[in-house]
């Protein structure tokens, strides 16, 4: 496990409590130190492609994204489109994970290149225990990408 | 011989005037002719006698060889203007004496015997002088015939006559013809009339009681009739137009009604769909929104509990406790609400159902979780048609209601079951649970509505609404039969010819 306690996981979630809850279950299960919380797609993007606020960061890119759908200003949709077209960044693996479970939003997400689609479930040992696998899956399984 | 379009007036008096004409014409003729037959007759009985006469006469004469005498009485005839001329041969054949009453008179060389020859309008007469068997001579006289001249009168008298007749009879025809053709002229003319103005009211005048006065009756009968006809046809006519009339003003307001009925066909589906809308996103909002509070109400609690559970005690960690029960409750109303409300705008997509594999995979899924001991019980159920999906919803529903209502029996037994009918399938869930009061059936299938509290049997009561939403949206009915205490059985249809129809 040690190995993994270097990645990088950001964190894309509009609700600073869904964000805590998330951030600790990944923390409790010792699955990553290194965790970015960003409240909105537009900062993710900066953060992604070295923008505005984010434009002399020196971190590496992201190992794993989780990325909430319905956020202020840009949605999670756009932040997949965007990170997903672009040949530097359309391979750092995202998980949606949000409440939504409208067949429209896991349609969309799929055909824009998400990696998987978690719905949040509605306690939180869940919430942690999903974050976990996906972390797990995405950092651990998918180490080619 | 008369020409078609010869008008019967002057046709009449044809007939008229050809008939007085062949009349004239046969009598005149028998007339001439019995007339030139008397007229030979007394000629030649005339000759005849003055012959006898000369031939006594002249007896002496041929017996004394006096020729002279004989000349003289010959001369006799010179009163007689007739006569060409005459001649007396003796016995032997001879001329004796003869008489020409002018100049190139000529004599047969030769006596004939008795009798008379007609010759170029002259007529020449024999007659033997005989006196006690012994021929003496023959006497000779040739007279003009005369006939062609009696007749030329004969044809001058029948044509003046003709003439005059003709006149009188075309007068007399004229007369009495008017009588005739007169009514049959009205009729004509009314006929005409009606042709020509259509006036079917206008009669003929009836001048007569014979059979044109039966015409004129007729005709008029006729008229009376068309006219009659005439007035039921055009009010027939005026009826159906106005009808016709009354028809296409109906199909026009009809065409009328018909695009303002699309019109707001169209603007009430616009509004439908925007409404659709509305309802879509509101419903996503609160799946995602109203999930949100409850999952960091959850997520607090169990943090506190699991961060400060040795500061707090046994009353303060059960407080904790309801609230995050009550959290969870909350959630799953949630959830069904939203799966109710989706289950409206979502398109059935049907496909041949084994339902008995559907009911028994589906208790078995149910069975894994609650981990009962039920006695259950599956006849065979006969194949439907509909939506895999939402019937996997109802027979969730249903089997988690019989496991759940009958779960504090001591030995629960649910009993599965199906029947085909003419144009249905009829299906039921068995159990022998906590049934229900028979008076509250229909309110089983509300949403929300329950008839066990809470802490009976939980549940958000939005199961038995969904499992009815399905059914009806498949064309199917749902009932229920219960006795509190004593179970119940819900029966469901799905009718064999598939609606894809919605809710």
């Amino acid at each position: 496990m040690e190995e993994f306690e270097q990645v990088d996981i950001l964190l894309v979630e509009d609700n600073p409590f869904d964000a805590e809850l998330t951030m600790r279950g990944l923390k409790d299960q010792k699955l990553a130190n290194n965790i970015t919380w960003l409240k909105d797609g537009e900062e993710a993007l900066d953060y992604v492609f070295r923008r505005n606020a984010y434009a002399n960061r020196v971190d590496k890119s992201p190992r794993l994204i989780l990325l909430d759908l319905k956020m202020p200003r840009v949605g999670g949709i756009e932040v997949t489109r965007a990170i997903k077209s672009d040949e530097r960044t359309k391979r750092i693996p995202i998980v949606i994970m949000t409440s939504s479970k409208e067949e429209s939003d896991i349609v969309d997400s799929y055909n824009l290149g998400a990696n998987s689609y978690i719905v949040k479930p509605l306690d939180f040992e869940s919430l942690a225990e999903v974050a976990r696998q996906a972390g797990f899956y995405w950092l651990a399984i998918n180490r080619v990408v | 011989m008369f020409g078609h379009h010869t008008s019967i007036h002057r046709k009449l008096s044809y007939v008229v005037l050809a008939t007085a004409a062949f009349a004239l014409l046969i009598t005149g003729a028998a007339m001439a002719f019995y007339d030139m037959r008397t007229f030979q007759q007394t000629l030649v009985d005339d000759l005849t006698a003055q012959a006898d006469i000369l031939g006594l006469a002249a007896e002496p004469a041929l017996e004394f060889q006096d020729p002279e005498s004989a000349q003289d009485y010959l001369r006799l005839l010179e009163a007689k203007p007739n006569v060409v001329g005459a001649a007396i041969y003796a016995a032997n054949g001879s001329l004796f004496a003869s008489f020409a009453a002018h100049a190139g008179a000529s004599f047969p060389e030769l006596p004939d015997l008795d009798g008379y020859r007609i010759d170029g309008g002259e007529i020449g007469l024999f007659k033997r002088i005989a006196t006690h068997h012994e021929i003496l001579g023959t006497v000779y006289i040739k007279a003009r015939y005369g006939i062609v001249e009696r007749l030329r009168g004969y044809v001058g008298i029948i044509g003046a006559v003709m003439v005059l007749s003709l006149v009188t009879a075309a007068l007399v025809s004229l007369r009495f013809q008017q009588r005739i053709t007169r009514p049959i002229l009205a009729i004509t003319s009314a006929a005409r009339h009606v042709v020509e103005t259509r006036d079917f009211a206008s009669r003929a005048e009836k001048t007569t009681d014979d059979e044109i006065g039966v015409l004129v009756d007729a005709f008029n009968g006729m008229l009376t009739e068309i006219d009659g006809r005439t007035r039921t046809l055009e009010s027939e006519i005026a009826e159906r137009k106005r009808a016709e009339e009354a028809l296409r003003e109906g199909d026009n307001r009809l065409r009328a009604l018909n695009t303002e009925l699309e019109e707001r066909v169209t603007a009430r589906t616009a509004q439908l769909e925007a409404a659709n809308k509305d309802l879509e996103s509101f419903s996503y909002s609160v799946s995602h929104d109203l999930r949100a509070p409850i999952r960091a109400i959850r997520g607090f609690s169990s943090l506190l509990i699991e961060d400060h559970g040795a500061a707090l005690d046994a009353e303060a960690r059960r407080k904790i406790g309801v609230v995050s029960a009550e959290a969870t409750r909350m959630g799953s109303l949630i959830d069904d609400l939203l799966a109710f409300s989706r289950l409206g705008r979502r398109a059935i997509e049907p496909s041949e159902l084994d339902m008995q594999q559907l009911a028994q995979t589906t208790y078995e899924r149910l069975c894994q979780a609650d981990n009962t001991r039920v006695d259950f019980r599956l006849g065979s159920l006969p194949r439907a048609t509909g939506d895999r999906g939402l019937f996997e919803q109802v027979w969730v529903n249903l089997l988690s209601n019989a496991i759940k209502f009958s779960s504090k029996k001591e030995s629960p037994v649910i009993e599965v079951g199906g029947i085909s009918q003419e144009h249905e399938h009829v299906y039921f869930v068995r159990d022998n649970g906590a049934g229900f009061d028979a008076k509250y059936r229909d309110r089983l299938f509300g949403v929300f509505q329950r008839l066990h509290s809470d802490s009976d049997f939980s549940g958000t009561g939005v199961g038995l609404a969904l499992v009815h939403r399905i059914v009806t949206r498949h064309g199917g009915r749902v009932w229920a039969d219960g006795e509190l205490g004593r179970g119940a059985t819900f029966h469901f249809t799905v009718p064999k010819e598939s609606p894809d129809g919605r809710v």
